[in-house]
């Protein structure tokens, strides 16, 4: 081996270096991040069995907007690795032909769909983060997301936005169920095709057994999404509001301490909540 | 077999994807073959026929169809070409099977990712550049006496028996989505390498002789257009007719891969 030294290489061939990185940036952090996310939202509905999903996600939301540093976290962890992957995703899926009319193999099938689910995603994803993120309330039948009202104002989101009308609801509806399976079947697929990437999976049956797996991983995580989505669309947004104002007042009322006492005999209910 | 009256006869259709030269538009012809029963009439002796009465199921005229064809056992690829929509070798492609009934219709295309030199003959030179690319050889090239050669386990000969059945027919590439037609040769070097290849790379590394070139082998598949340009459609491994493991093989070099670009990082070659 040690004769082949004869020619110099680069260190590391970059379209290698970048085919590598465009995978592993799918898995960590866009990959985790998205499961972790599903998880928080699906506490919408979870919550509900406890002591209310909308201050149970009010939680999470408090507990996310102070962690320090938050925004270099964003640009950092997400919105740059999510663009890198992006960009690259768009060359190299056009960099294929897709040929399912005439092989329409199942294999087939999931690289083709692993290309579309990356296109539809991608329009999700900027959807999404440009209305309840950067607050681009002038997109169609958008509206912003606000932290002390995080429920009710997610759910207004997802419902429509500012657009009472049903067509609103409908659309922004179907963009959010779509957009969130797309984007897991993505993820799970993207699980299956990594291990072969890297060369984890190399018998046939080992690409099979992790198939099983990866499939697993991705039932979970629809459940996940679409508990998380029937949550926000069917929230009573006046109901979520009340709630939200008053843990609001709560959490006020705490900072001042001398009032304390005073209103302590009131919250009798909310005790149990921990906060 | 001397049977006087035929009963077994029967006319069926092949319908033939055609072009003049490099460049030209193609177009389709219908001829009309005879075929019999049991005598295990195949693509090869319909085309034959039809060179020999070149004249279209509408009465014309024309030119006899050319393609390409060797072994007629399926050992040497020459014969490979589009069949009813998908690719494989034509002298395998049986009529009692492929058009068992009275007006069947076969459908013949030349390979879609070769560029065709007349009707369903088409130039694979690429396919043999690619071999070089990967230095598909075990170096032996010496002057002087080399000795016995390396020992080998019955278990890895199993495995590379199968990687050696490999014939360069190319069905794998013309399968695939991540592999296109590419006319300029300069491009080759780079365009993505296709699954025959990648999988002569893991043959040649299993091999111990063979083994002395295995780091030039995997710089080749971490560069432009190596291993992973595949997107694990999968289409060459169901369209392999010698069953080769292909997604195997990408996946065993895929990892060889990574670890010598790992390697590489650490300790510059
Ligand atoms: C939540 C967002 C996303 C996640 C979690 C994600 C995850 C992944 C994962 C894990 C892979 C597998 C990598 C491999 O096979 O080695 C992958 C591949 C891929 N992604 Fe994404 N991705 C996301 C968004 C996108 C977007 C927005 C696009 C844009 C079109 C995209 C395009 C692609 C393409 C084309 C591949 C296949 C690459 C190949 O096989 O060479 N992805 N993704
Ligand atoms: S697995 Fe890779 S080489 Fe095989 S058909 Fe799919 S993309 Fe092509
Ligand atoms: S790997 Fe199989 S399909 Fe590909 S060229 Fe070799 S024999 Fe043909
Ligand atoms: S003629 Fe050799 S494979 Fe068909």
């Amino acid at each position: 081996m040690s004769e082949s030294a004869n020619t110099a290489q680069p260190a590391v061939p970059a379209p290698f270096l970048l085919r590598r990185l465009h995978s592993l940036a799918g898995i960590i952090p866009i990959g985790a991040f998205l499961c972790i996310h599903l998880t928080t939202n699906a506490s919408i509905v979870w919550g509900r069995l406890g002591h209310g999903g909308v201050e149970t996600f009010q939680h999470e939301v408090n507990f996310i907007h102070s962690t320090p540093f938050l925004l270099l976290i964003e640009v950092f962890g997400l919105w740059l690795p999510i663009g890198f992957h992006a960009v690259l995703g768009f060359y190299y899926a056009f960099t294929g032909s897709s040929n399912v009319a005439h092989y329409g193999y199942g294999a087939n099938w999931r690289y083709t769909l692993q290309r579309l689910t990356g296109y539809f995603g991608f329009i999700f994803i900027l959807y999404h983060v440009a209305t309840l993120r950067w607050g681009w309330t002038w997109l169609p039948f958008a509206s912003g997301f606000d932290a002390h009202t995080a429920a009710s104002s997610t759910a207004q989101a997802i419902q429509g936005g500012a657009d009472t009308s049903a067509l609103g609801g409908f659309l922004i509806g179907a963009l959010y169920l779509i957009g969130v399976l797309a984007l897991i079947y993505h993820l799970a697929n993207g699980l299956w095709t990594a291990a072969i990437t890297w060369g984890l999976t190399i018998s046939a049956g080992a690409q099979r057994r992790w198939g099983f797996v990866c499939s697993g991983a991705g039932l979970a995580l629809a459940a996940l999404g679409v508990m998380a989505f029937v949550g926000f669309v069917t929230l009573d947004l006046e109901a979520a509001r009340q709630t939200e104002s008053r843990l609001h007042s709560e959490i006020v009322n705490a900072d001042t301490p001398q009032i304390a006492p005073a209103v302590a005999e009131n919250n009798t209910t909310t005790n149990q909540s921990e906060r | 077999m001397t049977t006087a009256t035929d009963t077994r006869t029967r006319t069926i259709k092949i319908k033939i994807k055609r072009c003049d030269g490099p460049g030209k538009p193609a177009y389709w012809q219908t001829f009309s073959v005879p075929v019999k029963r049991g005598e295990g009439a195949n693509v090869i002796s319909c085309l034959q026929y039809i060179a020999a009465n070149p004249i279209t199921d509408g009465g014309v005229a024309t030119t006899p169809v050319a393609w390409k064809s060797g072994c007629l056992e399926e050992v040497c690829g020459a014969c490979t070409m589009v069949i009813n929509g998908k690719v494989r070798q034509s002298c395998s492609c049986l009529m009692d099977s492929a058009c068992p009934n009275e007006g069947d219709t076969l459908t013949l295309e030349p390979m879609r990712k070769f560029p065709v030199i007349r009707d369903l003959f088409v130039d694979r030179t690429r396919l043999f550049e690619s071999l070089k690319r990967v230095k598909a050889w075990v170096p032996i090239d010496n002057l002087w006496e080399q000795g016995a050669g390396p020992k080998e386990t019955p278990d890895e000969q199993q495995t590379r028996y199968k990687l050696s059945e490999c014939m360069s027919c190319g069905c794998c590439m013309d399968a695939c989505p991540q592999f296109h037609q590419i006319a300029d040769s300069a491009k080759w070097q780079t365009a993505f390498i296709g699954a025959a290849p990648i999988s002569q790379v893991r043959y040649f590394n299993l091999h111990k002789t063979g083994a002395t070139l295995k780091a030039d082998r995997l710089s080749e598949m971490a560069s432009q257009g190596g291993v992973s340009d595949c997107g694990n459609a999968q289409n060459c491994v169901k369209h392999c007719p010698k069953s080769i493991p292909l997604t195997e093989s990408i996946a065993a070099v895929g990892r060889a891969t990574t670890i010598h670009a790992i390697k590489q990082f650490f300790t510059g070659k």
